[in-house]
């Protein structure tokens, strides 16, 4: 049985290898075009049209673009009536310059005109999965308890309730006091919103792949809500405490240093929340993409049979780098829960001798 | 670098989705499910609350059980003691008034027999009054001068007497 299952890796890393030499070979013997790193990251990081299937670099999933010309209409068109090049309606997608791999329409003097861009893109598309997912699976709990009352959930029910009673019970509670009840929602949205957006990014195919909590336009809309939520409900001490804090009057008269640096705080918090689940999930990608690019660099470097040899290690780190994210991913939604809860909870201080 | 970008489409559009999606889960699928998780939680406390007490009650029954039984069995003791008390009373109680009752029949046979003596005495008396009535008769009927055959009748018939009776 051991000998078997040793004959079978070897087998598979034998055939990774010529896999990967045949490859690099393929791309460093100048036929094909060179294999260019800095563009494949960033196509697998940015946005796109389409959806890539796997095993084929030109067919894309078509998905819709919805776009507002310059003299204020709408369009409405799938993406593979622009695919390679294609102009459609006046529109195409921009090669290079300012908007590059977006859709711009072609003004009559030749110019190129950015439109808004109301487009459901493959991130816009990744978003409703798993808005749609989360949904599934928190009714499905729901469900469970509106039909079984007490009893004891198994399987995905119960391991989704045990993440639930984690973020609820044991995070959320502890910090907000008698207030849970009505932030518990909104946090444990937060939470397994981001923890899907971020495990979704991590399957390659179909479903998953978008690059969903690595952007930050999703990151920014997350850290602008809590924003929203801190600062709308602040009591009234939050914002004393804010513009007239308890500090020697020379800090806080002629020149309102405590005021520059509490509504500094105010900004800063948010955009932390944003720039730290954003690097996190881009770097995890990023670096799952560049040690399987190692392969290429290396073939064209040092030639295809160097490039094959590198595809064990660089299967084998980026499978290490995987299941990292796969951590991290629990970690960021966790830390992103945590710190909106803290935030929020700390615009409702009051006052100390109540 | 259009990854530091942010696009307003996908803003916009990821706006518009948490929105949707926390409405409905805030209205529909939270609250329920908070609601149910922390009545359950009381559930298992109160279950565990309930299996502690029924286990204290389970210990403290079989100490309560053993004092009953001390109890019970000191109460037997004493129950036995008070009979034997009470045994012992009434057979000394029992033997007295038999002693009584013993004393008052012999008390009262001594004074019957004492009343039969006098009587006999009194009849022995008339008795023998009688006969020495009737030995004299006899002796001065016989009219015997002679001293000795004079006594030797009063002795025949003091043994006629004696035989008699």
């Amino acid at each position: 049985m051991k000998k078997a299952i040793t004959a079978i890796i070897a087998v598979v890393i034998i055939a990774l290898m010529v896999l990967g030499y045949t490859e690099a070979a393929h791309h460093s013997d100048g036929k094909m075009h060179e294999v260019d790193p800095q563009e494949i990251i960033f196509e697998h990081l940015g946005d796109s049209y389409g959806w890539e299937v796997p095993f084929s670099h030109s067919k894309r999933i078509p998905l819709p673009i919805i776009v507002r010309a310059q003299d204020g209409s709408w369009h409405a068109f799938m993406s593979c009536r622009l695919a390679d090049g294609a102009q459609y309606d006046g529109f195409q997608i921009a090669k290079g310059g300012d908007y590059n791999n977006k859709v711009v329409q072609v003004l009559p003097d030749g110019s190129q005109y950015r439109p808004v861009d109301l487009s459901i893109t493959k991130n816009v598309a990744g978003i409703f999965i798993a808005a749609l997912l989360v949904l599934v699976m928190v009714f499905k709990v729901k469900n469970w308890y509106k039909k079984n009352g007490m009893k004891a959930p198994r399987r995905l029910t119960a391991a989704l309730e045990v993440v639930v009673d984690f973020v609820y019970t044991d995070t959320i509670r502890p910090i907000m006091g008698k207030e849970a009840p009505k932030y518990g929602p909104y946090l444990l949205t937060v939470f397994f919103f981001i923890l899907t957006m971020n495990l979704l990014g991590l399957i390659v195919i179909f479903p998953g792949g978008a690059n969903l909590t690595g952007n930050l336009a999703v990151t920014a809309v997350l850290a602008l809500i809590t924003f929203l939520v801190t600062n709308l409900t602040g009591t009234r001490h939050y914002w004393q405490e804010m513009f007239w804090p308890d500090v020697p009057t020379a800090l806080k008269c002629p020149v309102p240093l405590m005021q520059i640096i509490e509504l500094f705080g105010i900004f800063t918090k948010p955009i932390a929340l944003m720039i730290r689940l954003f690097a996190n999930m881009m770097g995890g990608h990023m670096v799952v993409i560049v040690f399987m690019l190692l392969i290429f660099i290396f073939g064209s470097m040092f030639g295809a049979a160097v490039g094959g040899g590198m595809t064990v290690l660089s299967v084998a780190l980026s499978l290490f780098m995987l299941i990292l994210d796969t951590l991290v991913s629990f970690i960021q939604a966790y830390v992103f829960t945590i710190l909106s809860t803290m935030f929020i909870s700390m615009a409702h201080v009051h006052a100390h001798h109540e | 670098m259009e990854l530091f970008k942010p696009e307003f489409g996908l803003a916009f559009w990821m706006f518009i989705a948490f929105l949707c999606l926390f409405l409905i889960l805030a209205k529909w699928a939270w609250p329920f499910i908070i609601k149910s998780m922390e009545e359950r939680a009381d559930l298992i406390d109160k279950g565990v609350a309930y299996a502690q007490e029924a286990k204290a009650h389970l210990d403290n029954a079989k100490v309560e059980a053993d004092k009953l039984i001390a109890e019970a069995r000191n109460e037997q003791a004493d129950i036995l003691r008070e009979a034997a008390k009470m045994r012992n009373d009434l057979i000394e109680k029992a033997r007295g008034e038999a002693a009584d009752e013993a004393k008052k029949v012999t008390d009262a046979a001594q004074v019957s027999l004492e009343q039969a003596r006098k009587e006999a005495e009194k009849q022995l008396r008339a008795e023998v009054g009688d006969l020495a009535l009737q030995i004299a008769e006899k002796v001065i009927r016989r009219n015997i001068a002679d001293d000795d055959a004079q006594r030797a009748l009063v002795d025949q018939y003091l043994s006629e007497v004696e035989t008699k009776n």
